[in-house]
């Protein structure tokens, strides 16, 4: 998947492979949201292409895209809060053609919480469990790629380190992520690959390796010295 | 006794209909983003229709029927284009004004070239007022049984789409966040299609039971209900559905009643009246904007 330059975002290019958890860290406004929105057909494209899965999907609206099996985890989650869990659910499965029940048995082992509060209003969990009931939601469309916006937001340490293993978890049974974050630190460990924005464009790109080597990271992002 | 019984009965039966009318209209709000004034106005002009029909076919009530419900979906179905702007564009006031200028055109259309204007009146044998129960001096009669057994299945059956089906679903999720709906992949503009395509069909069976209920129509009737309706969407909370339902049953009761018992039309002055009432008190009415 690739793109070239986009009004806001100049310049801006990225690839996401089959299987792959790739990262974009950058400030609040860098671009990384809207590029996310862009992708899903929210903002519409200045100048470029964006092509899934052998297909060009620039111009199209985005319940083409969700039905390709593209899917944005929003940053501030994007639940419905007076519907219940079941509900949010459901509705995360809009577009997806066939018996859900494997999909929830998948959502369940991973979020067992989700389970039992099945039948409450969405509104009444706490931030982390809405958080999981957002991705959730997302692997409800079995998507082909996933793309979470800042999924840490507002989360606590803990929750937030629960959070990330389960997006490694997913990865290795095979899902392919693009993952958008300000906490670097704990995104670079999980990811393979990354590209940091700063107000608009992409100044850096490698492995996960490279980037939380990198001084220039380590000095932004990271905190110092990993 | 019994005639207070009777009233209260007629009171229900007007009641459900406002219930079966302010859901329409609720629908028409929640996911059609705008302010539905023209609502009842294309209501009243399914009437005329289900009229002319019965007129050209000798009374034949299956035919009215089909009409009025025929009619109102159509007619609603209609408007959306021109609505969908507004809608796209979060503006609600507009749209309003929009229905306001539907709504003078529907009733001049009426005044003046529909019967020549004159008040139309639906055939004794539609209205049902053969009495099927009676207790003593009162009566209930068929037109109002099937008028309240009617709308509350209309309702029901209404309730069971939004809260049984994916596209009911998909309906609240609009209405409660068109941006999270959109990311879902929710069609926005089909889900708005088909949410005037319901309210049209709900208000065209609204229509048979009107023209059951009050037996007559006329080219103001569209400005009465229009009143009534946002009377009752208003002292629910505008977009509430369950609470819509309450609120109905109130304005009805209490209009029947009045009705009942003091000379005079104080129906609009009523409905009028709630509306000050809630929004000097309670702006979000009593049971809170959005279901």
């Amino acid at each position: 998947m690739s793109y070239g330059p986009i009004k806001a975002l100049r310049g801006v290019s990225i690839e996401v492979n089959e299987g792959e958890i790739v990262v974009m860290i950058g400030a609040n406004g860098a671009g990384k949201t809207t590029l996310v929105e862009t992708i899903l057909g929210i903002t519409p494209v200045e100048k470029g292409r964006i092509m899934f899965m052998g297909e060009e999907v620039t111009q199209k609206k985005t319940e083409y895209v969700v039905a390709s099996g593209l899917c944005l985890i929003p940053e501030g989650r994007g639940i419905l809060p007076l519907m219940t869990v079941m509900e949010n659910l459901q509705l995360g499965a809009h577009h997806f053609k066939g018996d859900t029940s494997k999909n929830l048995e998948l959502i369940y082992r991973c979020f067992p919480v989700l389970k039992e509060r099945s039948k409450q209003m969405a509104g009444t969990l706490s931030g982390g469990e809405q958080q999981m009931l957002s991705v959730a939601r997302g692997l409800m469309s079995a998507p082909n790629l996933m793309m979470l916006d800042e999924p840490s937001l507002g989360l606590a340490p803990t929750v937030m380190k629960d959070l990330f293993r389960t997006i490694g978890e997913l990865n290795s049974t095979g899902y392919t992520i693009l993952l958008s974050e300000q906490n670097a630190c704990q995104a670079l460990r999980y990811a393979h690959r990354g590209y940091v924005f700063e107000t608009g464009e992409i100044v850096l790109s490698g492995t996960a390796e490279e980037l939380m080597h990198n001084q220039r990271v380590q000095q932004a992002y990271l905190g110092g010295v990993v | 006794m019994e005639i207070f019984l009777a009233q209260l009965i007629n009171a229900i039966a007007l009641g459900s209909v406002y219930a079966l009318l302010v859901t329409g209209f609720n629908l028409l709000v929640v996911v059609g983003g705008i302010f539905p004034f023209a609502y009842s106005h294309i209501v009243v002009l399914s009437m005329y229709m289900c009229w002319f029909a019965m007129k050209m076919t000798g009374d034949n009530a299956a035919v009215g029927i089909l009409a009025g419900v025929l009619s109102g979906t159509a007619f609603s179905f209609i408007t959306e284009p021109v609505f969908r702007p507004l809608a796209k564009r979060g503006a609600v006031l507009g749209s309003f004004i929009v229905a306001m200028a539907l709504s003078l055109i529907i009733t001049e259309i009426m005044a003046q070239k529909l019967n020549m204007g004159i008040v139309i009146s639906f055939p004794q044998t539609f209205q049902g007022k053969e009495a099927l129960i009676q207790f003593g001096t009162a009566t209930v009669t068929a037109g109002q049984i099937a008028t309240i057994v009617g709308s509350i299945g209309a309702g029901l059956g209404f309730f069971y789409l939004l809260y049984r089906t994916k596209q009911g679903r998909a309906f609240r999720a609009m209405g409660q966040s068109p941006f999270s709906a959109r990311l879902l992949g929710i069609p926005i503009v089909k889900t708005r299609i088909y949410a005037y395509l319901i309210a049209g069909l709900l208000g065209g069976i609204s229509a048979v039971f009107l023209a059951m209920a009050i037996g007559t129509a006329s080219s103001s009737l569209g400005d009465n209900l229009a009143l009534k309706v946002m009377a009752v969407s208003m002292l629910a909370g505008v977009g509430n559905l369950g609470g819509g339902l309450v609120a109905a049953l109130i304005l009805g009761l209490s209009e029947g009643m009045v009705l009942a018992y003091l000379p005079g039309d104080w129906s609009q002055a009523i409905a009028f009246g709630m509306i000050m009432v809630v929004v000097m008190i309670r702006p979000k009415g009593l049971f809170g904007t959005m279901a």
